[in-house]
């Protein structure tokens, strides 16, 4: 064997990195004043080191779900005294399969870290300082209803905009208490500004496949023979149960895997072909094998026939348009030898799978790549099917009404400029934030509550998130850490992190549908609260000023509240849902249990309470199969077709036209891949131990990548001059960062990588403070037509080394 | 009284690194890049872009080969090294005179020094945790997303690990060594 075993790993011990080790945190602000270390705690609920052994005296298991990125997989915490010592994946949830990654091992350092939020703060300094005074909990809501002397509170801004509720704008994270703030926010406060990661993540491949096969679906990867896996790295962006069951198979096992990355990735690296294509030019790749499918007449004629809406008009479109590969291969840097042998080979499989892919919108074309594809799996017919993309089937919980009242100032969301078909749901961050900033809102914008949610390095160019930050009369924050966006905020609401709540329970559905409870396995530490518990609070102080607020303007409520007693006006503010804490009457596991005992009953309520994992039958279908494989449902209760007869591909969405918007899959010239002489596209990505800005700061991470590096071909940068760790200056049209320079051949000459969510400017998070580059300083902020989706690969950059 | 080993289906390995942070959290393994107990090797592939060699970028779990002949145990001057009654190659920290011998004569760079106690530490397939309490997976084993690793009993015959060995070829590290690795390489 040629390959290395050294335990000297790659990328580290070559450069002399300022990364502080364990023993050298130092309590040196506010925010971290209640601090850990090596040696001594000063909190009997901390652990006195960065790691624990195990020991072997009692523990408790809990049954938690992940919370570091947005999968969701199932652990039990083990909890010894106290104290979390250990995470352990949760063998009974079919989603994450008895698994947790590097990152869900290193859930400990995010629950234990020296710089969380711990005390509810308030501004003292000016944005963007860092400066802030220890409050109570009721002072910071006390802040954020009646301000302060450096901001103004809610009751003023919203006594001034006559009860325009859509004053408020609101942002929020991936989770399962995201629901809670959406319905706080948006239905109890009556917000329509809602903006969350969904248009800055993947909005475009969910709206793409929905509108095509009506569902996003699950990739069958355990049936499959053969994947393509276009611009998903799943060894480094894992998903379950994709991740686990893809890797198991490759390399000669029975899952042939076809890579499209313009990097070499660690997929890549598990490919039995790997395509470097051209960012930005997968359409083209489609549109080409879809011709050659048809062409050739390769595709499954019966399925067609039967199932696929439009196909003649696809056919004539695709045919008449002469997507050949040769055309092709100019735009992807794809042979048409090549593109003739996938097509080829992918039909002639019995279970191809066109993995439909996640993440970030790569290009403009992003909503009719995801067509293409969708059609292009349904051309082989391998939809609703063991070893195709399946539909599967969900739990159902039963629904939770919202007395959600009626705001008749309220004005309706703005955020369309430039968009086909605007979501009235999640908004579009960059267009929301360009019109404001652009002075194009119809109505003033002027606070923005933010939970879980760090734009200042999600969104494409931070110089204009910062702005908008700035520009708002009142910021809240709701975080575990002071990210960057959260030292935007006036009032800083410190959460419970996700190993210290119990939250609402939530429904997977798929081919082994199931329902989840994550416990606390411990009290919040510190002063933080639960995220349920603060929106009852906040709800709580909020409700009775607000409703003065809407009684003074709101005419409706005026004509029907006209001669009524004091008493009845109390009955009707009730009933019409304007007291906004009535949500959070119950505890959240108070809620569970009602709510799953009502759908599946007592027995089902004791089964997930006490393994956090439950779906009809798990006591006998659940079997351990050997020491690291499980049944969860037999092979013929697996959900692999539902759909039948009501299965349809959609190839042409003649309403898209109204829009502005191909009904089908159209190449247009302005999609080609350019770069200047000189310049550099600037691509970037994910790696398996980090998510994005969220982990940056866990030490036990930091470890394993130290800091991003920027990608340079190595033959460039022999030209260039530059070395491993020198520092090189990437600069856009928007702005410039500096970053360690990682000559490979893993990257083609005219192309550059970088990691996301490094280079945070937090001095609070002092593992993450300026490390590496925040690629969202130099990431333009442009949008695809469909959705105002941010298109994250679309900006050319120059380097130099400084 | 058991002979430990462990089998490696290496080829399912996707270089995330769960088993090294796993088994950091499980054994209490001093924080730092160089201080870990079990690591991925990878290769970067051969060749200029875009013909690059994927078969030369394999990734390889590793860690302490827990050799029935380990040279290690052989040059400690103190008997720090020993083989425990599973046959699991341990280090008493309390003989451990950081002489370093041990790490110069291990072939496979298992060990590394904890700053904190000042003597080598390695891997011990969770003997003093996992194992102690009971339960038949190591750390690294047990949180594995594609599950590279089976553990397991190699004198018991109807173990999983015995059965693979049965049934799998396989291959051992630096096998001209004679140093009889009890780690297992599944092709």
């Amino acid at each position: 064997m040629s390959v290395e075993v050294s335990r000297r790993k790659f990328l580290q011990g070559s450069v002399a990195l300022s990364v502080a080790g364990a023993s050298a945190i130092s309590a040196t602000n506010l925010l971290s004043s209640e601090h850990t270390s090596e040696n001594k705690s000063t909190n009997n609920r901390i652990p006195s080191t960065m790691t624990t052994q195990t020991s072997t005296g009692d523990a408790e298991n809990v049954p938690f779900l992940c919370g570091i990125c947005v999968n969701k997989c199932a652990g039990l915490a083990r909890v010894e005294n106290g104290i979390v010592t250990k995470l352990n994946p949760n063998p009974y949830f079919p989603k994450s399969r008895n698994m947790l990654c590097p990152r869900g091992n290193a859930g400990i350092q995010t629950l234990y870290d020296p710089d969380r939020l711990k005390y509810p703060m308030i501004r003292i300094g000016e944005r963007g300082d860092g400066k802030y005074k220890r409050v109570t909990w009721d002072e910071a809501y006390e802040a954020i209803l009646n301000g302060t002397d450096k901001f103004k509170g809610l009751k003023q801004i919203l006594e001034e905009e006559e009860d325009n509720r859509a004053t408020i704008a609101y942002c929020n994270g991936e989770g399962l208490s995201k629901e809670g703030f959406e319905v706080l926010v948006g239905e109890k406060i009556g917000s329509p500004n809602y903006v969350d990661e969904i248009s800055i993540c993947l909005e475009t491949t969910l709206g793409g496949y929905v509108n095509t096969i009506g569902t996003y679906g699950e990739a069958d990867l355990n049936n499959a023979d053969y994947v393509v896996i276009a611009g998903a790295n799943r060894a480094e962006a894992i998903i379950t149960p994709d991740t686990m069951d893809m890797f198991k198979r490759t390399k000669g096992r029975g899952l042939k895997t076809i890579v499209l990355d313009p990097r070499f990735t660690n997929t890549a690296a598990k490919a039995d072909r790997w395509y470097a294509i051209n960012p930005g030019t997968d359409l083209a790749f489609v549109l080409a094998l879809t011709y050659v499918v048809l062409k050739e007449e390769l595709y499954d004629k019966e399925f067609a026939s039967k199932h696929m809406e439009g196909f003649d008009d696809y056919k004539n479109h695709i045919l008449s348009h002469n997507y050949t590969p040769e055309w092709a291969a100019k735009l992807t840097n794809i042979s048409a030898k090549e593109i003739y042998k996938t097509a080829r080979e992918f039909m002639a499989a019995n279970s191809p799978i066109y993995y439909q892919g996640r993440r970030s919108v790569f290009s403009k074309n992003d909503f009719q790549l995801r067509r293409a594809m969708a059609i292009f799996q349904g051309l082989s017919g391998n939809l609703d099917k063991k070893g195709g993309i399946v539909y599967g089937e969900k739990l159902q919980l039963p629904k939770e009404d919202i007395n959600a009242p009626m705001y008749g100032q309220a004005e309706s969301r703005f955020d369309k400029e430039g968009i086909a078909i605007p979501s009235l749901k999640t908004g579009s961050w960059i267009v929301l934030r360009n019109m404001v900033l652009e002075g194009k809102n119809p109505y003033p914008l002027r606070v923005m509550l933010m939970r879980k949610h760090n734009p200042m390095s999600g969104v494409p160019n931070t110089k204009k998130t910062e702005a908008f930050l700035r520009k708002m009369d009142l910021n809240v924050m709701i975080d575990i850490l002071p990210s960057d966006t959260t030292m935007f905020a006036d009032v800083i609401l410190p959460e419970a992190s996700y190993l210290e709540r119990t939250s609402p329970v939530a429904s997977y559905g798929g081919l082994e549908p199931a329902i989840v409870q994550r416990k606390g396995a411990i009290k919040p530490l510190y002063e933080t609260k639960t995220p349920e518990v603060i929106y009852k609070e906040l709800a709580e102080k909020l409700s009775k000023p607000l409703w003065e607020i809407t009684k003074k303007f709101d005419e409706d409520v005026q004509d029907d509240t006209e001669g009524m007693s004091e008493k009845e006006i109390e009955a009707y503010y009730e009933e019409n849902g304007f007291n906004l804490a009535d949500p959070w009457e119950k505890p959240v596991h108070e809620q569970n249990k009602e709510r799953i005992t009502e759908a599946f009953g007592e027995e089902a309520w004791a089964i997930l309470d006490d393994k956090g994992v439950y779906y009809p039958n798990i006591d006998e279908y659940h079997k351990q199969l050997n020491p690291n494989e499980f049944q969860y449902y037999p092979e013929h209760k697996k959900n692999y077709t539902t759909q039948n007869e009501k299965l349809k591909v959609k190839c042409n969405l003649t309403n898209l036209t109204k829009k502005g918007v191909d009904s089908m899959p159209t190449w247009h010239d302005d999609y080609e891949f350019k770069v200047p002489a000189g310049k550099f596209r600037l691509v970037t990505g994910r790696h398996a131990q980090f998510t994005q800005s969220g982990t940056t700061n866990n030490l036990m991470l930091r470890d394993l990548i130290p800091t991003n590096y920027i990608w340079i071909n190595n033959q460039m940068c022999d030209k260039m001059g530059i070395k491993f760790g020198d520092t090189v200056e990437v600069k856009s049209n928007i702005g410039k960062v500096t970053i360690m320079a990682y000559p490979t051949n893993k990257i083609a000459p005219n192309q550059i990588f970088m990691l996301h969510g490094f280079g945070g400017s937090s001095e609070h998070m002092e593992i993450a403070s300026h490390n590496g580059a925040n690629d969202a300083l130099i990431i333009e902020d442009i949008i695809e037509p469909v959705y105002g989706a941010a298109v994250m690969h679309e900006t050319n950059v120059e380097i130099r080394k400084v | 009284m058991a002979r430990y080993g462990m089998a490696l289906d290496y080829k399912n390995c996707i270089n995330c690194k769960a088993c090294e942070v796993a088994c950091k959290e499980e054994n209490g393994v001093e924080l730092g890049a160089e201080k870990h107990r079990i690591w991925v090797g990878g290769n970067n592939p051969d060749g200029q872009w875009p013909l690059l060699d994927i078969a030369s970028a394999a990734f390889m779990p590793s860690q302490c080969q827990h050799c029935d002949d380990a040279p290690c145990e052989e040059v400690c001057p103190t008997h720090a090294t020993y083989y425990d009654e599973n046959g699991v190659v341990r280090v008493n920290a309390d003989k451990c005179i950081l002489c370093s011998y041990c790490m110069n004569a291990c072939p496979y760079d298992a060990r590394y020094v904890d700053d904190r106690t000042m003597t080598v530490d390695k891997c011990t397939f969770c003997s003093d945790t996992r194992l102690a309490r009971g339960e038949t997976t190591t750390a690294c084993q047990n949180t594995c997303p594609t599950k590279v690793r089976t553990f397991g009993d190699l004198d018991d015959p109807e173990s999983e690990i015995s059965e693979l060995l049965r049934t799998r070829e396989h291959f051992s590290l630096k096998s001209h060594l004679g140093t009889n690795p009890k780690l297992f390489y599944l092709t």
